[in-house]
């Protein structure tokens, strides 16, 4: 709360920089822990278990998913499920860890983004959007969240992971869920600074491929998405081989 | 009724029957009883000056303040009450300082001058409070490096000018920097500019660099820089304004 109050309403008229604008109440964020409070049946929630691949090129960045949700991993509760979606005129984030979580962070980023557009008269840099992802995981209602922003802006592409409690990193390429080692050992040693857009898809729907055979929390195909300066396109693939290129 | 107006210039800040708010136009009456503060664009950069009444040689002349520093690319003069001034500053300061800690980056200066407006206007439509009796020139260099210069109003409407001066001596003031503004200057063309126009207000046609401020914000550092009495000597003296008794 800052000095500064509001004279019509009495709230504080500076806002926590920490905390969504809209979507969510302020009071939820002082129960942040109360979320995961017993009474929540932990073994109805809805899990992305997840392998989600960020890799950055030159002419844009490339996101691969499964389509995996589980409870504890045991048990596929949906085959389907669309773990990137568009949150940004030129950004994607992934969906890892609780669905409901994570869709609900999705919706309140995808309306700062919108805010924050309208208001500056140009889009947010994409370090910007991964810091507020940051503060949001870390102030704000969300748990057990752990996604993958990525896309590009005037200083070029950009991945980040951002995990639960808050932690931005920025790096060439990421990999965010339960199947992240088996991800990572397939791009490890295979990437390279200077690889095309197209050899970094290839290879991130390759990680999700491999993670997909082992990890009991991924699979079900792969989703890929593309963001270049232009655009954000989406694709679904029901067999990760479909996604490779011919 | 025959004190009809009195019913709308007194306490809360309500329509008269023709559409006017009393309440604030008497906090516009109360900015041209303050001395001037002038604004100028340059392409190098932006330049305030204040002209400070030093009303006793007893009075420390640094304790007057009228331009203050928001920010690392931000400044801000004020005309008007002082004490309001600094709540309006504080408050810039503070939004400045959130949007740091929301998006890791700085404040654009319009983003600035349009939060601090918004706050003034809600003190326009709220009960048992006045209006804001200052107006500021919020000028300062975007993340991108474009100079921007805007000024508040205690109506709450931002504007944005090349050039502007608030507070007494403001028609005077205006009618130099619109004779005199070219879109060429450098900074220190900005600076003779406003110093220039301040100096037409005063009888003598003379300045004391101990009764003005000078700050700038230039595009290369994206830097507040105040110059001291000794930094502004030889701007006046270039433009054969220096005060003779001395």
């Amino acid at each position: 709360m800052s000095d500064f109050t509001d004279p019509i309403t009495g709230a504080d008229a500076v806002g926590d920089p920490t905390a969504p604008e809209i979507g969510v109440s302020g009071e939820l964020g002082a129960h942040r822990l109360d979320t995961q409070t017993p009474d929540r049946d932990d073994a109805a929630v809805n899990k992305t278990g997840t392998t989600t691949v960020g890799i950055a090129t030159e002419d844009g960045v490339v996101v691969a998913t499964d389509r995996r949700a589980s409870l504890g991993g045991r048990f596929v509760s949906n085959k389907s499920v669309q773990k990137v979606e568009q949150i940004h005129p030129t950004a994607v984030m992934t969906l890892v860890g609780s669905v409901g979580g994570a869709q609900s962070f999705i919706r309140s980023l995808r309306a700062e983004a919108d805010l924050y557009e309208v208001r500056h008269g140009e889009a947010m840099s994409i370090h910007a959007l991964s810091t507020l992802a940051g503060n949001f995981a870390r102030g704000g209602p969300w748990f057990a969240i752990n996604p993958i922003i990525a896309g590009t802006d005037e200083n070029g592409s950009h991945v980040y992971s951002v995990d639960p409690a808050g932690g931005v990193m920025a790096d060439d390429y990421t990999v965010t869920g339960s199947g992240m080692q088996l991800a990572y050992g397939t791009i490890e040693g295979e990437y390279d600074h200077g690889m095309s857009l197209g050899a970094a898809r290839d290879l991130a729907v390759r990680a999700v491929a491999a993670a997909s055979e082992r990890d009991t929390g991924s699979g079900n195909g792969v989703v890929v998405a593309t963001v270049t300066d232009e655009d954000v396109s989406i694709e679904e693939f029901d067999e990760t081989d479909a996604a490779l290129a011919v | 009724m025959q004190d009809n107006q009195q019913a709308y210039d007194r306490g809360m800040t309500i329509f008269s029957p023709d559409g006017r708010l009393y309440q604030v136009e008497y906090a516009r009456e109360a900015i041209k009883r303050g001395t001037a503060s002038v604004g100028v664009r340059t392409d190098d950069g932006v330049v305030l000056v204040a002209d400070r009444q030093v009303r006793s040689p007893l009075l420390e002349a640094d304790s007057i303040e009228k331009l203050h520093r928001v920010d690392d690319h931000v400044a801000v003069a004020s005309a008007g009450h002082v004490a309001d001034a600094r709540q309006l500053v504080e408050f810039a300061r503070t939004q400045a300082q959130r949007h740091r800690l929301r998006y890791d980056e700085p404040i654009d200066v319009e983003t600035l001058a349009k939060e601090v407006t918004d706050y003034i206007q809600r003190y326009t439509q709220s009960g048992g409070v006045r209006p804001f009796g200052v107006a500021l020139v919020i000028a300062g260099v975007d993340p991108d490096g474009t100079p921007r210069v805007f000024e508040t109003d205690p109506s709450g409407t931002p504007y944005e000018w090349t050039a502007t001066a608030v507070g007494g001596d403001h028609t005077a003031l205006m009618g130099y920097l619109e004779e005199h503004y070219r879109d060429d200057l450098d900074l220190d063309g900005g600076i003779a500019l406003a110093l220039a126009a301040l100096a037409e207000t005063h009888d003598d046609d003379s300045l004391d660099a101990d009764s003005l401020e000078v700050t700038t914000v230039d595009v290369e550092s994206h830097t507040v820089r105040s110059l001291d009495a000794d930094d502004i000597s030889p701007h006046l003296a270039e433009l054969n304004l220096e005060d003779d008794d001395e």
